[in-house]
């Protein structure tokens, strides 16, 4: 039914009042001259109303004349109709049209692009990139050259190994895949020294391959060799080996800190402002103001307004917030002074640790002064020290 | 149509089980819940009211009773008519 709806309205049609005594005779006369009327009413005892095709409307006279009735045409409907009134309001017809064909122009451009998939590689420098390629905001879609671009990105960056660059809607996404970066492995085939990664005491050294050059308890300096894959024997020739050993050394870690006593600390008071500002394209619209409080920090939130699904437009509301703050004067006590302090030394302590490192012994010594308070610390690790180094061998 | 030829007509459907309302030109009247019944091979309305809708077919008058009757569309061979229907007599 809806079909037949969708084609009367195309066609048009007329809402038409009948009025006269013969009504079933005036609707039989109808479709046997085969006039299609439909959604027929009764409105009174001797009127109908119902609704007939624009072509069939004059030939509608002289049934009207044959079964003594009257005809009126209450409302015009359908597209025939519409047309002729867009014809009469013609500045706004053309508006619509404008806007109409200003989105879908707008919509083959790009005005977002996103770069995903970073860790190590900043998203600027691939942004950069696409730029100098040709992938701005702003650039017609039909214009960009997806494969090259990709490609150029890989050649530049060879870091990544992989890039995919996806347009949706006026969003480009550019995804991005890093290399996993692997430490240098020296397979068992390639000769080897081992050597120490840190200074320390060493407590126990096993060499399961190679010649040890230290024993228990000597003191060796980072960089120092403690097994040897040179292997020299009399009255052979020198062999070169692949070291495998586990030295374990008692190792010093030291660090300071200091605080002091007088400390200012920012509170919020919870009065803010916002200002608002409207940024279409790169351009920023309205007044650049000034922060209202001498002490503040600024949230800024840019979001954009227009945005259909993956269809955004380049027009961003910039919403810069600032929250006063206030300076608070705080005076610690030393014992609060000693335990920030200690608090940070650990902190920095547990970044220095190793994964199979014991700590065998942490010493904070604190020297409280006038105005602040001193801590260092001292740690005794045991930990393993032994780090393989390819021996440049000239055979 | 005489009764010779309705009769012949007749048992040459039954016996080639063909639709009765092709063969016979008689009305077909099929109703759809208790909102919507289509008259086919009608021919014509008889009556018009928002209650009562009488139609002519060949085996005789048709009446259709309800509130608030509409002639959705109506055909050379086929009325729809909508509305609250509580009968259909002939």
């Amino acid at each position: 039914m809806i079909i037949i709806r969708l084609w009367n309205f195309l066609r048009g049609y007329a809402i038409i009042v009948v009025e006269g005594l013969k009504i079933e005779r005036f609707i039989n006369m109808a479709i046997s001259n085969g006039i299609y009327i439909w959604d027929i009413k009764k409105l009174s005892y001797t009127s109908i109303s119902a609704k007939i095709g624009l072509e069939n409307f004059s030939r509608m006279r002289e049934i009207v004349k044959r079964t003594d009735s009257s005809i009126e045409i209450r409302e015009k409907r359908g597209l025939p109709f519409l047309l002729k009134n867009l014809k009469r309001h013609k500045i706004f017809t053309a508006s619509v049209l404008m806007l109409v064909i200003g989105i879908y122009i707008m919509c083959s451009y790009i005005w977002m692009i996103e770069v995903t998939g970073t860790k190590a590689v900043e998203p600027k420098v691939i942004m950069e990139i696409i730029n100098q390629e040709g992938l701005k905001e702003g650039i017609r879609k039909a214009k960009i050259d997806k494969h090259a671009i990709e490609n150029k990105i890989l050649i530049k960056l060879p870091q990544l190994s992989w890039v995919g660059i996806q347009v949706r809607g006026t969003k480009a996404t550019v995804e991005v895949v890093e290399k996993r970066q692997e430490p240098e492995m020296i397979s068992k085939t390639d000769a080897c020294d081992i050597i120490a990664a840190k200074s320390g005491i060493v407590h126990k050294i096993l060499v399961l391959n190679g010649d040890g050059a230290v024993k228990d308890g000597a003191t060796v300096k980072k960089g120092q060799v403690l097994v040897t894959g040179t292997i020299v024997r009399e009255n052979t020739e020198t062999r070169y080996v692949h070291s495998l050993a586990q030295v374990t050394a008692r190792t010093w870690y030291e660090d300071a800190e200091e605080m002091d006593l007088q400390q200012i600390e920012f509170k919020d008071t919870g009065r803010k402002t916002t200002h608002y500002m409207l940024k279409i394209l790169d351009k920023e619209l309205g007044f650049k103001k000034v922060a209202p409080y001498s002490e503040y920090n600024e949230v800024r939130e840019e979001k954009n307004i227009i945005s259909f699904g993956d269809y955004i437009f380049p027009v961003k509301l910039i919403s810069t917030r600032y929250n006063e703050l206030v300076k608070v004067p705080k005076t610690l006590t030393a014992d609060q002074a000693k335990k920030r302090c200690e608090e940070r030394l650990n902190e920095r302590l547990k970044l220095q640790l190793s994964e199979n490192a014991v700590v065998l012994d942490k010493k904070i010594d604190y020297y409280v002064e006038k105005k602040s308070v001193k801590a260092k610390i001292s740690v005794e690790i045991l930990e393993e020290i032994g780090v393989k180094q390819r021996i440049q061998a000239n055979n | 149509m005489n009764k010779k030829t309705y009769k012949i007509k007749e048992s040459l459907s039954n016996a080639l089980e063909l639709p009765k309302d092709i063969v016979l030109d008689v009305a077909k009247v099929t109703l759809t819940g208790s909102n919507t019944v289509t008259v086919e091979n009608h021919k014509g309305i008889l009556e018009y009211n928002e209650d009562q809708i009488r139609i002519n077919t060949s085996s005789g008058i048709l009446t259709i009773s309800g509130s608030r009757l509409n002639i959705k569309s109506i055909l050379q061979e086929e009325i729809t008519i909508s509305g609250e229907i509580n009968g259909i007599s002939y």
